[in-house]
């Protein structure tokens, strides 16, 4: 089955908001730590000022004093250090933080370069900033000297993750409140498309006769449309049987006159031709008119209930019989349902209990179940009665028209093979069998749909 | 007995008025559903034979009517039409039993005599009182197992006594249930009935199965039948 329009609206939205807030935060991501990487730039710009306004050259040596003012460059360490190199790779000075750490970069820049690198001493990972330059002292000696100055990138790292849970619970809050926001408006906006699912539901199990609630502008073009549609086909169905009656009414009422005319002179016995002629023609009548008033699957799903249908088919079995009203048994779960509208179960079941009332001696049972058929759940009507059963041989036989396995009772064997047209008509399937009762034992599965 | 039949097909209705006559039923006719009414309610009825398609009140109308004024006049539906939905609803609004057209005549007879067997109480289509037996399906009677020749009207006495074993019923009932509207009554005639029916059905005069009732009518011994 496809998802519901409400979850394609909501896997979509949450896609849409997922990817936009994610680019988000990848870009504001990308824009602080930009930031953080500047800021320590300069701080570490301000470190060289520092130190180069406390510097002095000594006998060609670039040194500074015992006490710097940032005291970080003092403690062993720290996370701040510094290093002077001379352009013959000579260590002038170092600060004491480095003491006991190796540091190992020593590159040189030509005076007046600059440059920032990455690099680590021991443990720590390091931003650094060399820069070249070159000094002279009071007598005109011109030394060069690279100045190194670096600091730990703990800092950044852990302004950075501070940033980061704070950035990304953010928009992780923001993306559930939009999302839930959204899921809200899609149940609000998508609710009269539900109502119609209901509507639809309870026509289905005959609650509802008509779509008859508000509908929003859009869609109330659609359900107008689809309620002309149900009503036309009521309309002409009903119309439809009305004809049916009509046209079995003109023309059983001649046959019958013709009939009794025939047979009006006791003294002579009416010719058989005439008498199997009117047989045929009462036979064709019967079988086409029950075969046409068939409506078949709704086109609507309209569901019948079952049990006060096979109750008032039961009620109506004729009391008078040569031996009596036959025992009768039912068994029909209260909530089953036909897939299909009164008259077609009502001919269904009116049939199959006729033909087991005709032929019982004594008792018959109709039992109406759900069972699992070839994977979904089917209707299965059995029709039991103790009467004399069908002979296998004929079995097959008396589901057709005009079939009937003994010709001496009553009727013209169209109650069996209607019965059969409508279970076809259902996708359905008919079998006869021996019942446990004795006789004969018809069993019909009709496929939920 | 006497049968009500409505029917709004002229041709059908005479078929059956004849035949029915023939079988020593009074019949009485009506064409539209208004006329079958007033007739089923103010005439006395035994059967009513009714059509669903009628001109002016539908079978159907004319049966809840009946039954919602507490008639229980055993219905018969003769109906062209042949669904279960228009047979169940028949049998719902009070009928008794359904017949669908095209029918065979026999069948009809077969099934109006159950009908009348059922309403006057009996099971089996002989209706035996003592050693007198009266077949409804070929409407003869029987003596100690000898055939026993009657009238027309003599069968219609027996058997409307059969059918309402222990009740008594009046000269005037039987006149009325015995004889067509036109025809010319007189009681008097009832008495010479029962008189003959007597001589044949008790020779030795050693039965007595008809009682008459001094001012009240007449009577079927009660032992003879079950009631």
């Amino acid at each position: 089955m496809m998802p519901s329009l409400q979850r394609r609206l909501l896997i979509l939205a949450t896609l849409i908001l997922a990817g936009f807030l994610g680019a988000t935060g990848l870009v504001l991501d990308q824009a602080f730590r930009g930031s953080l990487e500047r800021a320590q730039q300069d701080r570490l710009q301000g470190y060289l000022y520092t130190l180069l306004a406390a510097a002095t050259l000594h006998d060609g040596r670039l040194e500074m004093p015992d006490e710097l003012p940032e005291l970080r460059f003092h403690t062993i360490g720290s996370g701040l250090y510094a290093r002077i190199l001379d352009d013959a790779y000579r260590l002038n000075w170092q600060s004491d933080s480095l003491t006991g750490i190796p540091y190992n970069i020593d590159r040189l820049l030509a005076p007046g370069e600059r440059r920032y690198y990455q690099t680590d001493a021991g443990d720590d990972n390091l931003y650094a900033l060399a820069y070249g330059l070159s000094w002279e002292d009071a007598d005109g000696a011109v030394g060069n000297f690279t100045l190194h100055i670096a600091e730990s990138m703990d800092i950044r790292a852990h302004q950075l993750i501070a940033y980061r849970t704070s950035l990304w619970g953010w928009l992780a809050a923001a993306g559930i409140a939009l999302l839930i926001t959204q899921a809200a408006m899609l149940h609000w906006s998508l609710g009269p498309l539900r109502r119609v699912a209901n509507d639809l539901k309870a026509m289905e199990s005959g609650r509802k006769s008509l779509l008859d609630g508000h509908y929003p502008r859009e869609i109330q073009g659609l359900i107008n449309g689809l309620n002309q549609l149900i009503r036309n086909e009521r309309d002409r169905t009903t119309r439809y049987r009305n004809s049916l009656a009509d046209l079995a009414h003109s023309l059983k009422t001649p046959l019958t006159i013709l009939r009794t005319t025939l047979e009006a002179d006791p003294d002579h016995k009416p010719p058989p031709q005439a008498l199997e002629q009117i047989e045929r023609i009462h036979g064709t009548v019967d079988y086409q008119l029950g075969r046409a008033a068939a409506v078949g699957r709704s086109r609507f799903g309209q569901r019948t209930p079952i049990l006060p249908v096979a109750e008032r088919i039961m009620r109506s079995i004729p009391a008078v019989r040569p031996h009596g009203p036959p025992i009768t048994s039912l068994h029909c779960a209260v909530d089953l349902r036909f897939p299909g509208p009164e008259g077609d179960l009502m001919e269904l079941l009116g049939n199959l209990v006729d033909n087991a009332c005709k032929w019982c001696r004594g008792e018959m049972a109709l039992r109406i179940e759900i069972i699992a058929h070839q994977g979904e759940n089917g209707l299965c009507i059995t029709v039991d009665d103790d009467g004399p059963g069908v002979p296998v041989t004929q079995r097959e036989r008396i589901l057709q028209r005009g079939g009937r396995a003994d010709e001496s009772r009553p009727g013209h064997g169209i109650g069996l093979a209607v019965v059969r047209d409508l279970v076809d008509s259902y996708r359905g399937a008919i079998a006869v069998g021996d019942s446990p009762l004795g006789g004969a034992r018809f069993r019909i599965l009709i496929p939920n749909g | 007995m006497r049968i009500l039949v409505i029917e709004d097909e002229p041709e059908l209705a005479r078929q059956l008025e004849h035949r029915l006559t023939r079988e020593s039923f009074i019949v009485d006719l009506a064409h539209d559903g208004p006329t079958g009414l007033h007739l089923a309610r103010d005439y006395p009825i035994d059967l009513a034979i009714v059509d669903l398609g009628l001109p002016g009140l539908s079978g159907l109308d004319i049966i809840q009517q009946l039954r919602t004024e507490g008639s229980r006049l055993p219905i018969l539906i003769l109906t062209a039409r042949q669904g279960w939905q228009d047979r169940v609803a028949g049998l719902e609004s009070g009928a008794d039993d359904y017949l669908g057209k095209p029918f065979r005549m026999e069948e009809l007879l077969a099934r109006i005599n159950a009908l009348l067997r059922r309403t006057g109480g009996w099971a089996h289509p002989v209706l035996q009182a003592g050693p007198i037996a009266l077949d409804t399906r070929t409407r003869s009677v029987s003596l100690n197992g000898q055939p026993l020749e009657l009238t027309a009207y003599e069968y219609r006495v027996l058997e409307y006594l059969l059918h309402r074993p222990g009740t008594v019923i009046s000269k005037n009932e039987l006149t009325e249930h015995l004889y067509p509207d036109d025809a010319d009554r007189d009681s008097n005639v009832i008495e010479v009935f029962i008189r003959r029916l007597r001589q044949k059905l008790d020779p030795d005069d050693s039965l007595g199965p008809i009682e008459t009732l001094r001012g009240r009518g007449y009577r079927l011994r009660p032992d003879l039948a079950p009631t």
